[in-house]
């Protein structure tokens, strides 16, 4: 088992470079590099959800992001110390609902849950941390 | 991200090339309206051609929402073509796949779509 952190100030800009860490990470482990897009997907909603939860608070978070390799798969867990905020509570969107009728949002959470195989939300402290995995096939 | 315009006949084949992220979707949608503007008479169809398009998000599906929204209302024909596996993924999970027409290339989409 190996991990990797990275952290980095909870501002959407600096998204290229938790995706760069993603990248390299994958690189690194010799992980198959077309099961890549499914985390950085996920790491892109969550850390978006992050800033945008965090910044409710009045202050700017920080975001933790930590990848490990383990059982057959990654972990990813990302952690912010922004006000409460569990994402999983939202409500599903319709994903069948006629095009004029599609609400523009709402699905961040929905492409997470459905692109990795657990996605679990806990509150440590004065951190939210959500932690995901996903089996690589090999 | 970058987009490029070809017009072929009447029908304009709209090309993204990169990633559409939180990061670049607001410019990309800027750039849309551009191009689009840019045609002068309305096309009877919009293809998005996605063969270079290595990377969406939520973002960038919102943005493309929008767009196919917009020609709804104006009556113009909608659709994308040439997904890459990445991008193709997360328009299934989305549900996008099953409301926009999706073409496996731009030699099929051109032969589906309204010419004028």
């Amino acid at each position: 088992m190996s991990g990797r952190h990275a952290t980095v100030p909870g501002e959407v800009a600096r998204l290229p470079e938790l995706t760069r860490f993603l990248q390299d990470f994958w690189t690194a482990e010799r992980l198959p590099a077309a099961q890549a897009s499914a985390f950085e997907v996920a790491l892109e909603e969550i850390f978006v959800n992050s800033v945008t939860h965090g910044s409710r608070g009045g202050t700017r978070v920080r975001v933790e992001v930590s990848l490990a390799v383990a059982d057959g798969g990654v972990t990813m867990t990302v952690e912010d110390d922004g006000p409460q905020f569990d994402p999983l509570t939202l409500p599903p969107p319709d994903v069948d609902c006629p095009l004029e009728q599609r609400p523009v949002g709402g699905l961040g959470i929905h492409l997470v849950r459905r692109m990795m195989d657990t996605v679990s939300y806990q509150r440590v402290g004065a951190h939210n941390r959500l932690r995901m995995t996903r089996r690589i096939e090999p | 991200m970058n987009v490029r315009l070809e017009t072929v006949g009447k029908v304009a084949v709209v090309i993204l090339e990169g990633r559409l992220d939180f990061a670049t979707a607001e410019g990309f949608q800027k750039q849309l309206e551009l191009v689009l503007a840019g045609i002068g008479s309305v096309p009877p169809a919009v293809v998005i051609d996605c063969a270079a398009l290595q990377y969406i998000s939520s973002a960038g599906l919102r943005v493309l929402l929008v767009a196919a929204k917009a020609a709804q209302r104006a009556r113009i024909a909608f659709c994308l073509c040439s997904l890459t596996a990445a991008v193709r993924d997360v328009l299934d999970v989305s549900g996008f796949s099953r409301i926009v027409t999706v073409y496996a290339d731009r030699g099929v989409a051109l032969a589906q779509v309204p010419q004028g």
